[in-house]
């Protein structure tokens, strides 16, 4: 059984359909990647996923059970952690402070405070900064830390590498590759289409809303993906 | 002079126990809380009844009234600012304006124009003193008021400082919508805080009817003094409220010393005169007076 399965999601903005149709599904420990120009709808789909933006229509299930008009905070306790766009740290709060609160839930697994200064060693001399003072690399370390502490089934990457130096998102996706072999989900929102292929088994590609292309990395190709996202293929070409 | 100093400081410390949770309201929940005076009225009529009725001791009575009033918080927040904080910035200001007219109205429907005080019901300790050397006489009770005071501004900054509920509470101040994507329950943390804050409006009720007298309006000046020691002292930090009611309570004595109808202007100059420097400080007076005259059209608008 699917881990997270999407079936036919709309999402709007007033009278704007921002995601339309949306289905997929996710196969536990699988690594999704999410394409899509600029205003597909890939945060608004990130959001809705994990109940920042409320969903018009169609349904969202997590191991089975329906989370569509589940609160944001029970679906974390469910098991699906968002590390947003845009990193969203506390910033007048300490590293150490951000990550305590992504404990709230208190779901039981392997992620304590000083794992996570493991796995993203740049943070242990930031430990009592106020994240607001720290680099952009430090920060999405931070947002990432926060939503690993949930000890999370799902995590939900949303552009992790926005506005960070080539060197720094690097280092980003060196430290979450121990993590992708646990066999903890992930989906990714990620706009550097040659990271995206090499980490991820299978590709949904959006636009204007749609989901263009659904397939496992192996049985698509950069020019097929490419085409996709910008509209030049004929849709509907789901493998 | 010293005299006056030190019993201004005490008076400080009163209006820092009114001014503590309008101040928390607002730093946690972004909310100024216009029904904060009048809410401290029905909590100094709340003991008042039950020490009338039971002859009971108001010390006693207020151990009841707290947790009442905590859940009565809950519930403003829940039925009221929830719903008018999603509104605008102007929404609770005009809601918790209307709540405070209709309390302080049920108030004088219920109690009539009477006023009434706690000291019958506490005996010696309304004019007991302690002797500081020098011959300065200090009652006992403001002395009391102030170190409630400190602890109660201790504990609210210990617990938002050093708490898994603290830090819940300030992610839902700075964003809501982010606190419940790391798993915070915002609506839990604002009904707890808007608890929290109500209960200290409790305690500083009970020390209104035991420092003097009340009727069913005496609410607004109580919100003014909040208000002002708030503004004077910046909404930062609890600390820094007890600071600014200090120096509100010192300038209302200067004031006092000055011209004997001085005691309130004296307050208001202080106020002023922060207010002013702060606006300048920021240089952004023109712009802040520009948002607000854009607020109160919308607010016309709707």
């Amino acid at each position: 059984m699917s881990i997270l399965r999407v079936t036919d999601l709309d999402v709007r903005y007033g009278q704007f359909r921002a995601v339309r149709d949306v289905s997929f599904n996710v196969e536990q420990g699988e690594i999704l990647a999410i394409v899509g120009a600029n205003g597909a709808g890939k945060t608004t789909l990130l959001r809705a996923l994990a109940g920042a933006n409320p969903v018009k229509a169609g349904t969202v299930h997590l191991s089975g059970t329906d989370i569509t008009h589940m609160p944001s905070h029970l679906r974390v306790a469910s098991g699906l952690a968002l590390v947003p766009e845009g990193r969203k740290l506390f910033l007048d709060m300490t590293v150490e402070e951000n990550l305590k609160l992504g404990r709230t839930v208190g779901r039981m697994g392997d992620w304590t405070v000083e794992r996570i200064f493991e796995t993203f060693p740049n943070l242990v001399k930031r430990r009592h900064a106020a994240t607001g003072t720290m680099s952009g690399g430090e920060q999405q370390a931070t947002a990432i830390g926060r939503a690993l502490m949930s000890n999370p089934d799902v995590l939900i990457l949303d552009e992790v590498s926005l506005g960070l130096s080539p060197l720094v998102v690097d280092q980003v996706y060196a430290s979450l590759e121990g993590l992708m072999t646990t066999g903890t989900t992930i989906i990714l929102v990620e706009q550097d289409l040659s990271r995206a292929m090499a980490v991820a088994d299978r590709v949904v590609c959006m636009l204007e809303g749609h989901v263009v292309l659904d397939s496992p990395m192996g049985a698509t190709t950069r020019e097929a993906i490419t085409a996709a996202y910008f509209g030049t293929a004929p849709q509907g070409e789901h493998a | 002079m010293t005299n006056i100093l030190i019993q201004a400081v005490l008076l400080g410390g009163y209006y820092a126990l009114i001014a503590c949770g309008l101040a928390f309201m607002f730093q946690v929940m972004r909310v100024i809380n216009l029904a904060h005076g009048s809410l401290a009225v029905v909590s100094a009529y709340a003991v008042w009844s039950l020490s009338d009725s039971f002859d009971m001791s108001p010390f006693i009575a207020l151990l009841a009234v707290v947790p009442v009033m905590g859940v009565a918080g809950w519930l403003l927040q829940r039925l009221v600012l929830e719903r008018a904080v999603r509104g605008g910035e102007l929404l609770p200001v005009l809601s918790t304006f209307g709540l405070a007219i209709v309390l302080d109205n049920l108030l004088f429907q219920q109690f009539g124009a009477d006023t009434r005080s706690l000291s019958p019901f506490v005996g010696d300790l309304s004019w007991e003193a302690f002797e500081l050397p020098g011959g300065i006489y200090v009652g006992k009770l403001p002395v009391y008021i102030l170190i409630a005071v400190i602890v109660i501004i201790g504990g609210l900054d210990l617990l938002l400082k050093r708490t898994a509920l603290g830090r819940q509470i300030r992610a839902t101040a700075t964003d809501p919508d982010t606190a419940g994507l790391v798993g915070v329950d915002a609506r839990r943390a604002a009904g707890i805080a808007a608890a929290l804050a109500t209960m200290t409006v409790a305690v500083s009720g009970a020390a209104l009817g035991l420092r003097g007298t009340f009727d069913a309006y005496a609410g607004a000046p109580q919100l003014l003094f909040a208000f002002e020691a708030t503004i004077i002292g910046g909404a930062r930090s609890l600390w820094g409220v007890l600071a600014g009611a200090i120096v509100l309570a010192v300038a209302q004595s200067v004031g006092a010393q000055i011209h004997p109808q001085g005691f309130l202007l004296g307050g208001h100059v202080a106020f002023l005169i922060v207010l002013f420097i702060r606006l300048a400080l920021k240089g952004k007076a023109p712009l802040r007076l520009a948002k607000i005259a854009r607020l109160t059209r919308k607010g016309a608008a709707q």
